[in-house]
């Protein structure tokens, strides 16, 4: 044959090779990739969990599993598991799943194992029944995933500002003084008279706050769409409203610069915020000795938490599923609250002697985790839908635009809703 | 089992390749690796986004058929006009004052009397060097709302209010502008300088020489010998301009408000943030028929242009 020929086909080889090789991925056991039969338990986790050192113990005592653990950031984390299931291969035998990203994943059931399948009826009754619920389908016969941790929201608050409103600084005092919505609305009255400060960082929280409290959400448990007709989320909209009206609602979105700076300084009075909070203001405020924690009016929401779930297409279902049991057992998720502050899901935990003694020199000595778990037993068992985020998305620019461009709340709250019902029509 | 005849067929067939046909299958073979990739990676892509604008799909679920539906929904959506309005006027304020900036920039670093030309060169040319991402992270300190923001306290000196750049229906387009210009100015002068320094410097003496003024060369000398390049830069913006995506997503921080929202970002809300797939790739065709439009307006306006010139000649 021609020199140029052969040569020419050997570059035509290798670019088919290439281009096959994104089918042969999971075949190829490499690591990080599919579930194929090499026999190890691939996993993907985010953010920082410290399930690599418990993985290591598992593996001791269980020389013949093998666990690979691959760290992504959240966003790249969940669009990569989204391109796997969708193009069905590809998929680690472990996923986890953030709680407010699992609503995309219910339509696809079939790629991931039901946990009761594998045993997870037995372990049920170790987790709250709130977290357990967000977990599974709507009729409660499917389990996608165990629940690792939990955010369970609370009242920080800065002592100096409170304070010079006239408000007690002792968190069980002050606690019993704001008590209901009514006197926060009060208390937030008397913040902007005494110090001119806002009670709260920003519309999105305080609206959140109350919220997390209702029974419904944005869509009930058939998927329709029931947030116009929700009285409870209405009134939470016209509280925060009311709020904004009197000048006690600041302007310092989430996650800005003017966000951390203002919880250095004390801009406000108070953070609605999840457990997991706690290391933000640690970092944004490291010097502030100001910040203390208590429960929230009337209750408490959640924020944040993950699920870990098991792909279809794994070969290993029954071995990955020993290991995650194991891995949020009461005992681990002890483990996890004291290695990374990850706050557990299992009520037992909250018995156990480590979690009573616990105290926190930065929050004024207290016991925050206490406090935490008084509010995890709170949280409401809402259904949320997959369309959740861009059903908050539009109240949240409804409620930006009476904060800051001064729009009419009913009118702002009518655009809102329409544009959510326009853009519903694509699903 | 292959038959006598038809090995022999095969044969005869193989020996019938000349030379020259042998020649060209290696040719093609050579040039195959961008054909597979682009196949793989561009054709299949822009095939399936047609497919798909048809259909409903959320990306994990059944694809189900739609009709033109799509089409009707985004064509009802006052949001999306408003994103075409959007990309339009960002696509304005970003490209034509970038654009004289870079001549008069251009025309400055050709001039004789400047020094240290090579670091200006360099200097200018930096911005395009920069991440996008970089560029729209900066920007939004600048372009803050609060009354410590760069502009904000620039302007709180002559006693004007802070302005909310985020929810400004015109805060917010200047502030993207912005970014668009910074980034691309340099670019543009590079070529405007490029195309300056190929015009020959008998034109200038002879023009020097009948007295004409330095207004005079730069607008019967520089200007028209520079059209080529004009057009090229504006070709470029227009397009760059339409597919404005990085700057609004990163300066709303992930909350698309219409006061900023472009095409792209629009379908990117739809797309990744929603997962509604059928209407983002219903989108992404409205775009490329618009692209289409302004490339084939472009185009004839070329070559309006290229006539014109040749005819004086």
């Amino acid at each position: 044959m021609n020199k140029v020929l052969k040569a020419g086909l050997v570059a035509g080889g290798v670019m088919a090779i290439l281009a096959g090789c994104s089918s042969d991925e999971g075949e190829s056991g490499t690591a990080g990739s599919s579930g194929g039969d090499s026999g190890v338990i691939d996993m993907w986790v985010f953010g920082t969990t410290g399930y690599e050192k418990l993985a290591e113990a598992y593996m001791e005592e269980n020389p013949d599993v093998e666990i690979n653990i691959q760290t992504t950031e959240m966003g790249d984390h969940h669009n990569n598991l989204f391109t796997a299931l969708s193009a069905g291969q590809g998929a680690p035998d472990i996923a986890m799943i953030e709680v407010g990203e699992i609503e995309r994943y219910r339509e696809a059931q079939d790629r991931f194992v039901n946990l009761y399948d594998l045993g997870a009826g037995d372990v049920q009754g170790n987790y709250l029944d709130w977290v357990w619920n967000v977990g599974g389908s709507a009729d409660g016969e499917f389990q996608f995933g165990l629940p690792t941790d939990i955010g369970p929201t609370a009242m920080y608050y800065r002592t100096d500002v409170v304070s010079e409103a006239g408000y007690p600084t002792d968190p069980a005092e002050l606690a019993a003084e704001v008590d209901t919505w009514d006197k926060y609305a009060t208390f937030a009255k008397d913040i902007a008279e005494a110090t001119g400060k806002p009670v709260v960082d920003n519309a999105e929280l305080i609206f959140n706050a109350k919220r997390d409290q209702a029974s419904e959400h944005y869509f009930n448990r058939d998927n329709e769409l029931i947030v116009e007709e929700n009285a409870e989320i209405r009134e939470a909209y016209d509280y925060t409203v009311d709020l904004i009206n009197a000048d006690a609602v600041g302007n310092m979105p989430l996650w800005t610069p003017e966000w951390g700076q203002g919880m250095a300084e004390g801009s406000y009075a108070t953070l609605l915020g999840p457990a997991w909070m706690q290391g933000v203001v640690k970092g944004n405020a490291p010097d502030a000795t100001e910040w203390m924690i208590t429960t929230m009016p009337e209750g408490a929401g959640n924020w944040g938490g993950s699920y870990l779930t098991i792909s279809e297409e794994s070969e290993q279902q029954e071995e990955a599923y020993a290991f995650i049991e194991w891995l949020v057992s009461p005992e681990n998720q002890l483990e996890s609250f004291k290695d990374m502050g990850l706050f557990p899901s299992t009520p037992e935990t909250y018995a156990a002697e480590e979690f009573n003694n616990y105290s926190d020199e930065y929050f004024g000595g207290i016991n925050t985790a206490a406090v935490f778990a008084e509010a995890a037993e709170q949280v409401n068992d809402v259904y949320k839908g997959r369309n959740y985020l861009l059903v908050q998305g539009e109240i949240m620019t409804a409620l930006n635009n009476v904060l800051s461009s001064g729009g009419d709340p009913d009118q702002e709250w009518e655009d809102a809703m329409e544009r959510i019902k326009q853009r519903l029509e694509r699903e | 089992m292959v038959s006598n005849s038809e090995k022999y067929t095969e044969k005869k067939a193989r020996r019938s390749l000349s030379e020259e046909k042998r020649h060209s299958i290696a040719g093609y073979l050579f040039v195959s690796p961008f054909f597979i990739l682009f196949a793989i990676f561009g054709l299949f892509p822009m095939l399936f986004s047609f497919y798909l604008a048809f259909f409903k799909w959320n990306g994990l679920g059944e694809m189900t058929y739609n009709g033109i539906n799509n089409f009707t929904i985004i064509f009802n959506d006052p949001i999306f006009w408003k994103s075409i309005y959007n990309t339009v006027i960002i696509g304005l304020l970003g490209t034509v004052p970038q654009l004289i900036v870079a001549f008069l920039l251009a025309y400055a670093l050709n001039s004789q009397v400047l020094r240290f030309k090579n670091t200006f060169r360099v200097a200018i040319f930096m911005p395009y060097v920069t991440s996008i991402v970089a560029v729209a992270i900066l920007f939004s300190i600048i372009f803050n709302n609060q009354s410590f923001g760069l502009v904000n306290s620039f302007l709180g000196i002559f006693g004007v209010e802070p302005i909310v750049f985020t929810q400004s229906e015109w805060g917010a387009k200047i502030a993207i502008a912005a970014m668009i210009f910074w980034r691309w100015v340099g670019y543009n002068t590079i070529i405007y300088l490029a195309g300056m320094q190929s015009i020959s410097n008998d034109l200038y003496e002879a023009a020097k020489i009948d007295g004409a003024t330095l207004t005079q060369q730069l607008r019967y000398i520089t200007l028209p010998m520079l059209k080529p390049f004009v057009l090229f830069t504006v070709f470029m913006g227009t397009i760059g301009s339409l597919q404005i995506f990085t700057e609004p997503l990163i300066f709303f921080g992930g909350n698309l408000r219409e006061e900023g929202i472009t095409v792209v970002a629009y379908l990117y809300r739809d797309a990744f943030e929603n997962n509604f797939f059928g209407t983002a790739s219903a989108v992404a065709i409205v775009l490329f028929v618009i692209i289409m439009v302004f490339s084939v307006i472009n185009l004839l306006v070329t070559n309006r242009l290229g006539r014109g010139k040749a005819r004086k000649a």
